[in-house]
């Protein structure tokens, strides 16, 4: 292997991520920025982008304010990248894993927005989700009682998570959170449409922006039905139709979600978004993080094609049955 | 508070609420905790898949019999983006690798740590192991 060239990369990679960090504060300052034009006149918010963070959904409960400043901010992420890049303890459940850093899978070495932010909620002002109704938690409880029934996680393939099974990941939403790597999305767009790509695992969402209704309340799908509107610099988008599937953070299927597109510097879109689900939640609530600018292109994540993982991890699961199952005989006939 | 004692208390708080997303999946159902591994051999093929990819690497037993072992490690598209494809990572390279075996009792193991014969770590070329956790922002 060419050590040099890749202790080159990386090193690139630390000044790209060290430059989004000094150069990018949480809160849109609306400067007089404008964004370029497509050729049919939208905002330009195509390219490469990445929303990875340290910044949690909630605030933590010991933290009382909504920011922090500058050097606070700073200090946060080098302690979470140190703590981060740090090796497991052997021998110990956390140690079974291939190390993140080795795969420049830490937060940090893929280039990530300094945020000011405590949480990425910031309505209600508290930083926390609202109180779920009556309504939510009876659907919560029945939900954690249905995968109850259906026994234990390696008893069944069905019983993994989507994203265990490669069908649909975090980063996708909608709306779009990262997960730990692989935080990042193409926008590209053409006459009245906005396609957005997400790299985990390979999700196009085609907006169309022509005002058309949403598909009727029988049509659904894991990633809803995305419907798009530019309000002056920013671009709206409003999903629905979602499945029982995904549960956002509890939400039921006829969660509203409203998305907020603003390309507020040249390197960075804020990203806000809404959640709208009486059924789920005593009120909407709001959350905000940045796009950062990145490098491209998106390489392709053909999860499903290579998931040996999974069926490694039944085998495995079956294996110890049986040994357990020829002891218990064993001891029987003795 | 303290800024210092902000900054422990926001931290604790971030990676507790970060700490479901660490994994694709549950790593130590797949691999035994209690079946640590430390392997020597031959770097025969990289499959750069997702979700996580696997080296093919050939084990030279005490019996002198060579044994194909399967490692399993991370999802290489941060690598190729930070210039490791398979154009860098060349076949017959000398590998050092400590895991965990499989749980399903074939040639498999997952590679906590991969290393070059020279001690140093296969990826994050000049750092010694452990040696690479210092902080992005300066």
């Amino acid at each position: 292997m060419n050590h040099r060239y890749v202790v080159i990369a990386s090193r690139l990679i630390v000044v790209v991520a060290v430059l989004c960090a000094t150069t990018s504060l949480a809160v849109a300052q609306t400067r007089a920025y404008r964004a370029p034009r497509t050729p049919d006149g939208q905002p330009d918010l195509q390219g490469f982008w990445t929303n990875t963070t340290y910044t949690p959904l909630q605030r933590p409960k010991e933290v009382t304010k909504e920011l922090y400043t500058r050097e606070e901010a700073l200090e946060i992420l080098k302690t979470a990248a140190a703590l981060e890049s740090e090796q497991t303890e052997p021998g110990t459940i956390p140690d079974v894993h291939y190390d993140f850093t080795q795969f420049g899978l830490d937060r940090n070495q893929g280039g990530l927005a300094l945020n000011l932010r405590t949480s990425l909620i910031f309505d209600p002002a508290n930083g926390q989700l609202p109180p779920m109704t009556e309504e939510g938690q009876k659907r919560n409880a029945a939900r954690a009682e249905a995968r109850k029934r259906m026994g234990g996680p390696t008893d069944a393939a069905q019983n993994q998570s989507l994203s265990v099974r490669c069908i649909l990941m975090d980063r996708a939403g909608p709306p779009m959170l990262p997960g730990a790597y692989n935080n990042n999305y193409q926008i590209i767009q053409g006459p009245g449409y906005v396609m957005i790509l997400v790299e985990m695992i390979h999700e196009p969402r085609i907006v169309p922006l022509d005002g058309r209704p949403h598909l009727p309340p029988h049509v659904r799908s894991l990633t809803g039905n995305s419907i798009g509107r530019w309000e002056g610099e920013t671009l709206v988008v409003e999903t629905t139709n979602f499945t029982d599937k995904t549960a956002f953070q509890g939400s039921s299927e006829n969660m509203r979600l409203t998305e907020r597109f603003t390309r507020v510097a040249e390197d960075r879109i804020d990203y806000k978004f809404t959640i709208d689900d009486p059924a789920t939640w005593t009120r909407p609530w709001s959350a905000e993080l940045p796009m950062q600018k990145t490098i491209g292109p998106i390489f392709e994540h053909a999860c499903h094609e290579g998931n040996r993982g999974l069926s490694n991890t039944l085998a495995g699961a079956r294996l110890e049955d049986k040994k357990r199952a020829e002891a218990a005989a064993g001891k029987s006939s003795q | 508070m303290s800024t210092k004692r902000a900054v422990v208390v926001a931290v604790v708080g971030l990676v507790l609420a970060a700490a479901p997303l660490r994994a694709h999946h549950a790593f130590s159902a797949e691999f035994d905790v209690n079946k640590p591994m430390k392997l020597q051999g031959t770097l025969v093929k990289w499959e750069m898949i997702n979700p996580h990819s696997w080296f093919h690497i050939d084990v030279k037993g005490p019996d002198g019999q060579v044994v194909r072992w399967l490692v399993e490690g991370g999802s290489p598209n941060q690598l190729i983006r930070l210039g490791v494809t398979k154009n860098t990572l060349s076949a017959g390279m000398e590998l050092l690798i400590e895991g965990y075996l499989a749980r399903d009792g074939t040639n498999k193991g997952v590679g906590r740590n991969f290393t070059l014969a020279d001690g140093k770590r296969l990826f994050l070329g000049g750092s010694a192991p452990g040696g690479d956790s210092g902080p992005v922002v300066k």
